[in-house]
């Protein structure tokens, strides 16, 4: 392992680089995965950025958040994306026209952060683009020969699943996509969007690696924390750590997440639910982790009040 | 937080902006999940009201309740409301009374034939057509009303049940996708009111918004008791925790101080994961 470390890159995430035992190693697609407002989005940022300042050509393709939303977003934290190149791939409004004009955009080509327009690009009246799989695909292939990028971004995977590609050809896109990356030798990070109780999808066998990002509930409110729930040729850090995400960005806090449990309540009211386990819910299983149903008030709550069951 | 002050949009709600530090950032969509009773309309309303009130202009678009219905129980809060206007995709209630204080701008807009109907085609033949709601042609129908006048508020009431009139799920997504898009375009603060998602499903809407507030209604005891949290809101810090809810005659109003109690922050917590 000793000789590895020196070839990895860093994520330019304090504390995550620890984690992954001296960082990612080069050329492979990793994923970052989370339920929403974790902070994907974030992480991927953070590690283009500390990609650019030390030279590296660094390209962030945007497929569900509109880059100049980004932009206005990191510019909140503070951060200069200036050198950072960004591929607007964000869909069109659709026309719905009987004979709608499908024509794969073309016109589109990549740009830096600083020169990313205040307004959304507008969709055009006469030509919406229809974004495909493809077409990003192409662009990246393009972009790759023009310029020779170090660390790419895709945010988000999720959307490309949801809106590019036919729900029939949906795992074997998403295969060839990975493919293609690896191809590339880049170093790549894909962010997956999870419902708040995730099973595995094809992103996660494919990925070389993911970094899990999560977030629930204890007494002192929410609480953020990174796990490393793959990372292949890598020794990695097993344990939830605790993470922050403050104006500077995300740090991961290399002591374990603490586990403090909801102080016990001395109400005279109904039980309440068994304690939880922690961390939250083990993403593996199909099916949410059963907990025994609490027994019922004392006063039976209106049908529209009652816990609905868990779904599986 | 460093860099330039953003303008924020407020809410309306008191204590709301204060969790939002600050309010909603203008001009892009959000999502505001809940339970049914959580008080998810009557938020959405304050919102508009807020809008209507700095003299802008608001739009609900009614999908779940007729017009006249939202008119009423606002009436019952005291609220004078008579500046929202009001996009009635109500598939059952094609006409309502006149009379009302909710300007109606286009209750006469037949769905179905939308594509080819001018801004004041009100035929026969339209007003008999099947409605034909979904989220195409919500979209087309905002179009139109959008370039005819220039709104910053824009409330969907609801989402879900437009995601119910639609049938086929692959483009139900892609149909979202478009409609938010749309709604970032044309630069409209707007509130897309949901259900409480689904934990185990990921729904396009939540992961395409840039914001999520989410209303909790829980029984804790023998009382019910209400909180708000913030789920996620891009480019801004947000109050991490949840906070106590109130509705009452003057409308909701949240206490950004104030702590839930500790039995409600735990149902809450087993709430949130592992049931939906």
């Amino acid at each position: 392992m000793q000789n590895m470390i020196k070839d990895k890159i860093r994520t330019g995430v304090p504390g995550l680089d620890e984690m992954l035992d001296g960082g990612l190693i080069p050329g492979r697609t990793y994923i970052v995965s989370g339920a929403s407002g974790t902070g994907k989005t974030t992480l991927a940022m953070q590690f283009l950025i500390e990609g650019s300042t030390h030279g590296e050509r660094v390209l962030y393709i945007a497929l569900d958040e509109p880059p100049n939303e980004v932009k206005k977003n990191m510019v909140n934290l503070g951060w200069d994306l200036a050198t950072i190149q960004v591929f607007d791939a964000t869909p069109d409004v659709m026309s719905y026209d009987k004979t709608p004009v499908r024509d794969v955009s073309t016109e589109r080509s990549v740009m830096y952060f600083k020169d990313v327009p205040d307004r959304i690009r507008i969709t055009s009246d006469k030509s919406p683009a229809d974004i495909s799989i493809n077409t990003v695909q192409e662009m990246l292939k393009q972009e790759m020969k023009v310029r020779r990028y170090s660390r790419v971004v895709v945010d988000s995977l999720t959307s490309l699943r949801y809106f590019y590609i036919k729900t029939s050809e949906e795992n074997a896109s998403m295969i060839s996509f990975f493919r293609l990356l690896s191809d590339l030798n880049v170093t790549t990070l894909a962010t997956v969007q999870l419902p708040e109780i995730a099973k595995p999808d094809v992103e996660a066998h494919m990925a070389r690696g993911e970094i899990r990002l999560q977030k629930w509930l204890d007494g002192r409110g929410l609480v953020r924390g990174i796990t490393i729930e793959k990372y292949r040729g890598s020794c990695h850090d097993p344990e939830l750590r605790s993470m922050k995400m403050t104006s500077e960005g995300i740090s991961v806090k290399l002591k374990q997440a603490e586990k403090k449990d909801v102080p016990p309540t001395d109400t005279g009211q109904a039980p309440l639910p068994e304690p939880l386990p922690e961390p939250p819910p083990v993403h593996q299983k199909a099916e949410p982790v059963p907990v025994p149903e609490p027994p019922p008030p004392e006063v039976p709550p209106p049908p529209s009040e009652q816990k609905p069951e868990a779904k599986g | 937080m460093t860099g330039l002050p953003v303008p924020r949009a407020s809410t309306g709600i008191p204590g709301l902006d204060e969790m939002l530090n600050g309010g909603l950032i203008p001009g892009r969509p959000y999502v505001v999940s809940g339970t049914s009773g959580a008080g998810k309309t009557t938020l959405a309303i304050q919102f508009l009201q807020q809008g209507v009130r700095q003299a802008e202009r608001a739009l609900l678009v009614a999908v779940d309740e007729p017009p006249a219905e939202i008119r009423e129980n606002v009436r019952s809060l005291g609220w004078d409301v008579g500046k929202i206007r009001i996009l009635d995709v109500h598939p059952a209630a094609k006409a309502f009374n006149k009379r009302v204080s909710l300007v109606e701008v286009s209750a006469q807009r037949a769905v179905g034939s939308l594509r080819e109907a001018g801004p004041n085609a009100k035929t026969e033949a339209m007003k008999q057509a099947a409605p034909e709601i979904s989220i195409q042609s919500l979209q087309l129908m905002l179009k139109q009303e959008l370039q005819e006048t220039k709104y910053s508020r824009l409330v969907i009431d609801s989402l879900t049940s437009l995601k119910k009139l639609s049938q086929n799920m692959e483009d139900t997504n892609n149909s979202i996708m478009s409609l938010l898009r749309f709604v970032a375009e044309s630069n409209v603060t707007a509130l897309v009111i949901t259900d409480l998602p689904d934990p185990t499903v990921l729904e396009p809407e939540i992961f395409l918004c840039r914001g999520e507030i989410r209303l909790h209604k829980r029984m804790v005891g023998s009382r019910t008791e209400r909180c708000i949290t913030i789920e996620k809101l891009r480019g801004s810090d947000h109050d991490l925790m949840p906070r106590p809810l109130t509705i009452s005659d003057s409308g909701i109003s949240v206490d950004p101080k104030k702590k839930i109690s500790k039995a409600g922050l735990k149902t809450l917590q087993a709430f949130t994961q592992f049931s939906g």
